[in-house]
């Protein structure tokens, strides 16, 4: 969000949490987020067969954060 | 009434001011009150002046060099009052260079803009330079000072490797040896047996300074 | 060191900041934090709970292949595996694609490769992936560039050409930086990183302020991240403005304001180390600094921590308690958003 929208840190962090329905302090909390990043298919830590990867996740990001992101911009243009 | 201490500080501010006709006019006014000694000298402080306010981001280059010129003139002014052989301190001859295979300009560049700008005869061999050129040149001008630049900690080896090669050729005796780059420390300074070490531009130039018994 | 000393110090280069940064002086319960976190036992220390900021990578993905003796280990790795490493097993928040040179001109004559690198990260990365060099304006001087060196000309007092060559040089720097990002936003770069901005002094940080800005309108989304190479933006060109702003001898409170101004989406700020001064000298005064860089930024600051900036000391592999003692500082004492 620093970058896509030039947010401050606390504000970053507010609208990611209200994003992903956690508290800002549960971002930094490995357990809760390797919970979440797998529910919402954005991408865990550990090799988990079959969990998003790569772009696939990125796809996901864009959705949940309402982003656009130039990479799956293009990917999608790829596509027939 | 024009008295021997506000004749040095009109020559100091007019350097500062980095105005060439300023410092034209205070040192004809100058020459009736102060020695050329005295003149050159003022002038001289001026430009330390200037070097401090280049660090400090309140001159630029473009400032330093005109202020430079000016002080040229004004020597030039009273060149035909020195004593013949006075021993003029400022016409020591310095070798400076960035080392092998290290391409980094600008810092190295800068301090040998400063160093003539204090008085100093520089050789700047420029950058990626071989360590032979160091010495040779050396030879060649009747260097006193070699200063070497290093911006890696990879090509800062090379410094050792001259001090080591003045050693092995007779030289390291007449010859002061200064480092400076980012990666070099008063602590390499020390550990490679140079004689100096500058945190920075005006730095090195006092460090030069207090080396070769200039004031 | 004795705290009485550590107090002293920090004093001392915070009042080294503020008199030339003319920047407000950190408050005396600042002082004392950054005196506590200095002495704090243990050589690694963390932000408090909830102070976590994210991290973001330069030269990363050579850092692992790299072997230039300086900045790389030597391990042979594709840069994708470097990438993945830093994003999977580091924790790195973002990464760059970085050339092996780490300058942009030389990208041009590769531009092909490194588009195609690229696409190829861009599949397997999470992290936004930026495409990162130096804009490195010395290379269009003498002996590497077209124009006569500025340095040289400015020696023999030739100041107006040595002006004109900056100029030049600037202007090239600009078109190849636009032209090489443009390509690899096609690519699916999510932005740029312009690292060690300003080093070749005012006319490299006037090149990439007009290089923000041209792509910052041809893109309204892309990610620009500008780093600086130093403290203060020296003046080799001494007259260069930048919107009305005279560039030379800015300090980062005030080159923060420009970048956000020009488009950039964060900064960069670097506080330089004096490694004749101490740990919490360099420390007290680096704070000093970026505090008032992230107080008038108008964009996130990700404060440059390393090898001989940001109050870490000078040495290829700065030692852990004052790279994380110093990053606690940056966090919890200058409010950075990022390092």
């Amino acid at each position: 969000m620093e970058f896509s929208k030039s947010m401050r840190i606390k504000q970053a962090k507010e609208y990611v949490a209200k994003k992903l329905g956690v508290s800002t302090f549960d971002l930094s909390d490995e357990y809760v987020m390797r919970e979440v990043r797998e529910s919402l298919g954005i991408g865990v830590i550990t090799s988990v067969a079959g969990a998003p990867k790569g772009c696939a996740a990125k796809l996901n990001i864009e959705k949940l954060l309402d982003l656009k992101i130039n990479c799956c911009e293009k990917f999608r243009k790829q596509l027939k | 009434m024009t008295t021997a201490e506000s004749s040095k500080n009109e020559l100091f501010d007019a350097i500062v001011a980095y105005n060439k006709d300023r410092v034209v006019a205070a040192v004809e006014k100058a020459r009736n009150v102060l020695k050329p000694q005295e003149i050159i000298d003022a002038l001289a402080l001026g430009m330390n002046e200037v070097g401090v306010r280049f660090e400090r981001g309140r001159l630029f280059l473009p400032h330093v060099m005109v202020a430079a010129e000016a002080m040229t003139a004004g020597v030039k002014l009273i060149e035909g009052d020195l004593p013949k052989g006075g021993g003029k301190e400022g016409t020591a001859v310095i070798v400076t260079g960035t080392v092998e295979g290290d391409v980094h300009d600008i810092g190295k560049s800068i301090v040998s803009t400063m160093l003539q700008c204090s008085g100093y005869k520089v050789f700047d061999l420029g950058r990626d330079v071989p360590i032979r050129n160091f010495i040779e040149t050396v030879k060649a001008e009747n260097g006193r000072m070699i200063g070497m630049s290093a911006l890696m900690t990879t090509t800062m080896q090379a410094q050792r490797e001259c001090i080591e090669m003045l050693v092995e050729e007779g030289l390291r005796n007449n010859v002061k040896v200064m480092v400076g780059g980012a990666p070099a420390t008063q602590a390499w300074a020390d550990k490679i047996g140079a004689d100096g070490y500058g945190e920075n531009a005006s730095e090195a130039v006092s460090k030069a300074n207090a080396l070769l018994g200039v004031k | 060191m004795k705290k009485s000393q550590i107090l002293d110090d920090l004093q001392e280069g915070m009042n080294d900041a503020a008199e030339l940064g003319s920047v407000p002086a950190l408050s005396s319960d600042e002082l004392d934090k950054l005196a506590e976190i200095l002495m704090t036992p243990g050589r690694m220390v963390g932000v408090e709970t909830g102070m976590e900021v994210p991290v973001t990578h330069d030269i990363g993905t050579i850092r692992l292949d790299g072997d230039q003796g300086n900045s790389g280990v030597g391990i042979p790795s594709s840069r994708l595996v470097g990438m993945m490493f830093h994003e999977r097993a580091m924790g790195a928040d973002t990464m760059e694609l970085g050339h092996i040179d780490y300058s942009f001109k030389p990208v041009k004559p590769v531009i092909a490769n490194e588009m195609q690198a690229m696409e190829v990260v861009q599949q397997n990365m999470i992290v936004p992936i930026l495409y990162g060099a130096m804009p490195n304006m010395g290379l269009y001087y003498t002996p590497d560039g077209p124009f006569e060196n500025p340095g040289d000309l400015m020696k023999s007092f030739k100041i107006k050409e040595a002006q004109e060559m900056t100029e030049k040089s600037a202007e090239h720097l600009t078109r190849d930086m636009v032209w090489i990002m443009q390509r690899m936003m096609k690519a699916g770069a999510d932005g740029v990183n312009f690292d060690t901005t300003g080093a070749a002094g005012d006319g490299d940080f006037y090149a990439t302020l007009n290089a923000v800005e041209q792509l910052r309108k041809q893109f309204p989304d892309m990610y620009i991240e500008t780093g600086m190479a130093g403290e203060m933006v020296l003046g080799m060109h001494g007259e260069l403005k930048y919107k009305g702003d005279l560039l030379a001898g800015l300090w980062p409170h005030q080159q923060a304001k420009l970048m956000g101004k020009a488009g950039s989406n964060i900064f960069g700020p670097v506080v330089n180390t004096n490694t004749s001064k101490s740990s919490p000298w360099n420390l007290g005064r680096a704070v000093t600094f970026v505090k008032a860089a992230v107080k008038e930024s108008p964009i996130p600051c990700h404060v440059n921590m390393g090898m001989g900036v940001g109050g870490i000391p000078m040495f290829e592999t700065p030692t852990v308690d004052a790279v994380s003692h110093a990053s606690k500082a940056m966090v919890e004492v200058a409010g950075v958003d990022g390092i």
